[in-house]
């Protein structure tokens, strides 16, 4: 699958209310179902983070709960709101320091925790954080959760622990070598190191340099790691993608790496980059895990309405079933729990490999390629190669907020009115053989997201204007 | 009824009930208004043992960071290691968490300027201001700095002291008995007594908040530390209150002398090393004019608390100060009230005098105090003190902080609290009699200012 480079995606896509803020008048704060997200100095204040906080204590009674956080500069200030919240809430709060959010939600049933706070935006530019909130299973909140969690926030009324009650200290332990340790169970480990494959990975200088370059020399892989400090500030966009991985390519050719692997700012998305120093698609990842996975076992493939029909077709391939959700991590985590998905995930490169966690892990996905890589000797650029190909277009559309909603009605009426079927999943959504267009609200800007994909770039461009049109119109 | 509030803003800080009102949104908009009055910059931060202290520490935490400034962390320590560190790193304030003396389930938060002072009236109420407009100074996350742990802030404050006072010169190694309540000076106390070389007989030094007696180091809370001093032979004893700021001594006989003789002879032995004014404010024991007298030094008085003291004190340059319930203020080591600095002094004193407690007091003029509270509704307490001025009319008055009368036995007190609808009137005279006729004598003319 060869794709055009995306068009600069300035939001994150999910479900959930967008509050604009007055001072800069865009949408700089988000709360919704994967939790709430804001810029700091600005709408993500250390109050909202304290009553977030509090509100989730509440709703777990006060229970033990787990928090980690990635690198970026707020983290600090963010990471003392959220423990005073959890304190004061009276629950137990075990700190896992600087971790990447898949390494949190194994962590959170092996403590025995009621659930846990990954203070992370994620993919999103450093003057973002957010606040993640994970359940006891170690999957994110689904929406009637998210709400319930919401009307607590609102509300306002907090449980409060008195001197008796309250912890005196923060407990500490460390998720990283538990995941590691999960992650050798999980995958042959034997086979891989006797390959000694050489490795380029790009950590963005965030929670993966504490855990990837390890999981690697646990592969025996010969590791190129750049990116890899902590301590200093994200080098690039944390968001795996062509636009990000100049870096990592020059690394893979000047080191002859048998891959590159790019990670976001929590160990969620990985992006690719072959051994001929291709750039793939962050859509690919999914695509390439879900071929990998099905030559090993024909099962469920689950991912989102917008994710890309390249998976569609592997999973047609092998004759696998194949399931779309609304856009949202915890959709396609409760999917595939529900249909013993075999892999899913997202089009923004995150994989769900079962054998691992019902979540998005980018170094389970890094285990899953380079088992298949050693056992097969398949290149990675040759897997690239056998996807389909297709060309996929993202648009975003500013609006007015109060015509959002409307416009989006009208065109409804008026594809009834054609007689066009369209999937109501999350937006709408109009298929044709060769291609299809998604068109939904974005809940972090005023603005209506387009994307199309189609066999061709000429038609997915038409696909894209004949769904503008029908927009604007 | 209308439930009584547990939560105090006023220019000594914030203080609330953990649980009720003192809630980590309050406390982070608190941070915030401090970080935005006083601009980028080191703060350094301190707390008591309290349960509550690791959240009231997380949400400052984070309040200070979200509006620039830079955390120097010194999490358990005393107030008065934060006043001195607050000089060391040049910072630009400080931020003490503690209740002081109040019961376990309060906390509070008290901040501190960039001389390492408390707040000025003036600095508090421009702080409040900040505070109710409720616009605070945000950074973006690229502008955040970091919290900076200090595990040596401990270490410097006891080097602070040994550099200046050295161990002791003593014929014969003191055994001492210390009572930390259990609060910040577990941390320090012990370590400062070994250094200074003395014998240690510790008593509820565990720094976990539980309070194993009542926070104020006063007589009735020294049951303990009386009985331990008998048992064990001490040659003295102390107690610190949660923060420890304040003092108080128990005799070598386990007498609890009473904490203000803290102050008499931690001067008595700055005196004898260096002459020059004394300040104490109006209601500390006329025992100290007597020492100050014996070396020819001004003793002058202030209003009661804390920053009125120190600025007296850095009016007149005076060389060693305090209140009279057990807050020692030596500038040479620290200009704070400092429990650490205070036992250092006694110490010193107890051995190169070679006498003992019960000795030096016998030395001081007998005189006897007596404390009372009266209720009163606060739009009444002007009409009373007014008609304590007029009845004592005679005698010589100072009106600075309320009413104080100078009679032939004695002198007292008569003011109104800052925080709750009451009346003090602390009264001194050679005799118990004295002291509480003149108590009487007050507390009936303001009652019939009540009734007319």
């Amino acid at each position: 699958m060869r794709c055009r480079p995306p068009r600069p995606r300035s939001q994150p896509t999910d479900v959930g209310l967008a509050v604009v803020c007055e001072k800069t008048g865009v949408n700089s704060l988000k709360i919704g179902i994967s939790g709430v997200r804001g810029v700091v100095g600005e709408t993500f204040t250390p109050e909202l983070a304290v009553a977030l906080a509090q509100a989730f204590g509440t709703y777990l009674d006060s229970g033990r709960i787990l928090v980690c956080r990635d690198t970026r500069s707020s983290g600090p200030m963010v990471r003392a709101a959220v423990l005073s919240g959890l304190l004061a809430a009276g629950c137990e709060v075990v700190d896992l320091g600087v971790c990447p959010t898949p390494s949190l939600q194994l962590a959170v049933s092996r403590l025995g925790a009621e659930g846990g706070i990954s203070i992370t935006a994620g993919h999103n530019p450093e003057p973002w954080n957010a606040l993640k909130f994970v359940r006891g299973d170690g999957l994110y909140l689904n929406p009637m959760q998210a709400d319930e969690l919401l009307d607590i926030f609102h509300q306002g009324e907090f449980a409060k622990a008195g001197w008796e009650r309250i912890r005196t200290k923060i407990e500490r332990a460390d998720a990283v070598a538990h995941h590691l340790e999960i992650l050798s169970g999980a995958f042959d480990v034997e086979s891989i190191r006797t390959r000694r494959l050489r490795v380029a990975v790009d950590c963005c200088n965030s929670s993966c340099s504490l855990l990837s370059p390890r999981w690697l020399e646990a592969l025996g892989c010969d590791v190129l790691a750049v990116n890899d400090d902590p301590t200093v500030p994200f080098p690039h966009a944390p968001e795996p993608g062509p636009r990000t991985m100049t870096q990592l390519r020059a690394v893979v050719l000047a080191g002859r790496a048998h891959v590159g692997f790019a990670h976001d700012a929590d160990g969620e998305r990985l992006g690719l980059v072959t051994e001929t120093g291709e750039m793939l698609s962050e859509e690919a990842t999914l695509a390439i895990a879900a071929e990998i996975q099905l030559r090993r076992e024909v099962g469920p493939v689950v991912t989102n309405v917008s994710t890309s029909r390249g998976v569609e077709r592997v999973a047609a391939k092998y004759g696998a079933p194949f399931l779309r959700t609304p856009v949202g991590q915890a959709f396609v985590s409760e999917a595939m729990i529900e249909v013993g998905g075999v892999i899913g995930g997202e089009g923004s490169g995150g994989v769900i490999v079962p054998r691992v966690q019902w979540t998005h892990d980018s170094s389970a996905a890094i285990g899953l390629i380079l088992e298949h890589v050693a056992r097969t000797g398949e290149r990675l650029s040759e897997l690239a190669a056998a996807l389909p190909r297709f060309t996929i277009l993202k648009h975003n559309m500013a609006v007015e907020p109060d015509r959002i909603y409307s416009l989006l009605q009208r065109m409804r009426d008026e594809l009834e009115a054609e007689k066009l079927d369209y999937d109501e999943t999350d937006g709408i959504k109009v298929s044709w053989p060769d291609g299809w267009v998604h068109v939904r609200v974005s809940n972090t800007e005023s603005m209506i997201r387009v994307i199309a994909e189609a066999e061709t770039a000429p038609r997915a461009y038409e696909l894209l204007d004949w769904a503008r049109d029908r927009v604007v119109k | 009824m209308r439930a009584i509030p547990t939560l105090k803003i006023s220019i000594s800080g914030v203080r609330g009930v953990v649980g009720e009102s003192l809630t980590p949104t309050l406390l982070v908009r608190f941070a915030q208004a401090f970080g935005t009055y006083t601009g980028p910059g080191v703060i350094v931060l301190g707390r008591d043992t309290r349960t509550s202290g690791e959240m009231v520490r997380q949400s400052v935490v984070a309040g200070l960071l979200s509006s620039g400034c830079r955390v120097v962390d010194l999490d358990i320590c005393p107030v008065p290691t934060v006043q001195l560190l607050v000089r060391e790193r040049r910072a630009r304030g400080g931020i003490c968490i503690t209740a002081s003396h109040n019961p376990a389930e309060w906390n509070a938060l008290k901040f501190i300027n960039s001389a390492g002072l408390f707040l000025a009236e003036a600095q508090a109420r421009q702080l409040l201001d900040i505070y109710h407009q409720g616009e605070y100074r945000k950074v973006a996350g690229a502008e955040m700095r970091a919290v900076e742990p200090s595990a040596g802030a401990i270490d410097l404050h006891i080097k602070t002291i040994m550099d200046a006072l050295g161990p002791l010169r003593a014929e014969r190694r003191l055994r001492v008995a210390i009572d930390s309540c259990n609060g910040a000076g577990s941390v320090v106390a012990p370590r400062l007594l070994e250094a200074l070389g003395v014998e240690v007989v510790p008593l509820n030094v565990t720094p976990d908040g539980l309070f194993p007696r009542g926070a104020e180091p006063v007589e009735e809370n020294l049951g303990q530390l009386s009985a331990a001093v008998r048992e064990h032979g001490c040659d003295v004893g102390f107690a610190q209150d949660m923060d420890a700021d304040r003092l108080a001594i128990v005799s070598e006989r386990g007498l609890a002398v009473g904490e203000e003789y803290t102050l008499v002879l931690a001067a008595q032995y700055v005196l004898g090393r260096e002459r020059g004014p004394v300040v104490a404010n109006l209601s500390t024991t006329s025992a100290l004019d007597a020492v100050a007298a014996r070396f020819d030094c001004p003793v002058y008085r202030s209003k009661i608390g804390e920053a009125n003291v120190a600025d007296e004190m850095l009016r007149r340059g005076a060389v060693v100060g305090g209140e009279g319930n057990g807050g020692v203020i030596y500038p040479r080591l620290n200009f704070a009230r400092d429990s650490l600095v205070g036992m250092a002094l006694v110490l010193h004193l107890l051995a190169e005098s070679g006498r003992t407690v019960s000795e030096l007091i016998a030395e001081l003029p007998r005189s006897f105090m007596v404390k009372e509270k009266l209720a009163c509704r606060s739009d009444k307490i002007r009409a009373a003190l007014r008609m304590v001025r007029d009845a004592y009319a005679r005698w010589p008055m100072d009106l600075r902080d309320g009413v104080k009368v100078t009679t032939p036995e004695g002198w007292v007190l008569v003011r109104g609290s800052n925080t709750e609808p009451i009346i003090r009137i602390v009264a001194e005279a050679g005799d118990q009699e004295s002291a509480r006729n003149m108590v009487e004598g007050v507390r009936e003319r303001v009652r019939s200012c009540f009734e007319t």
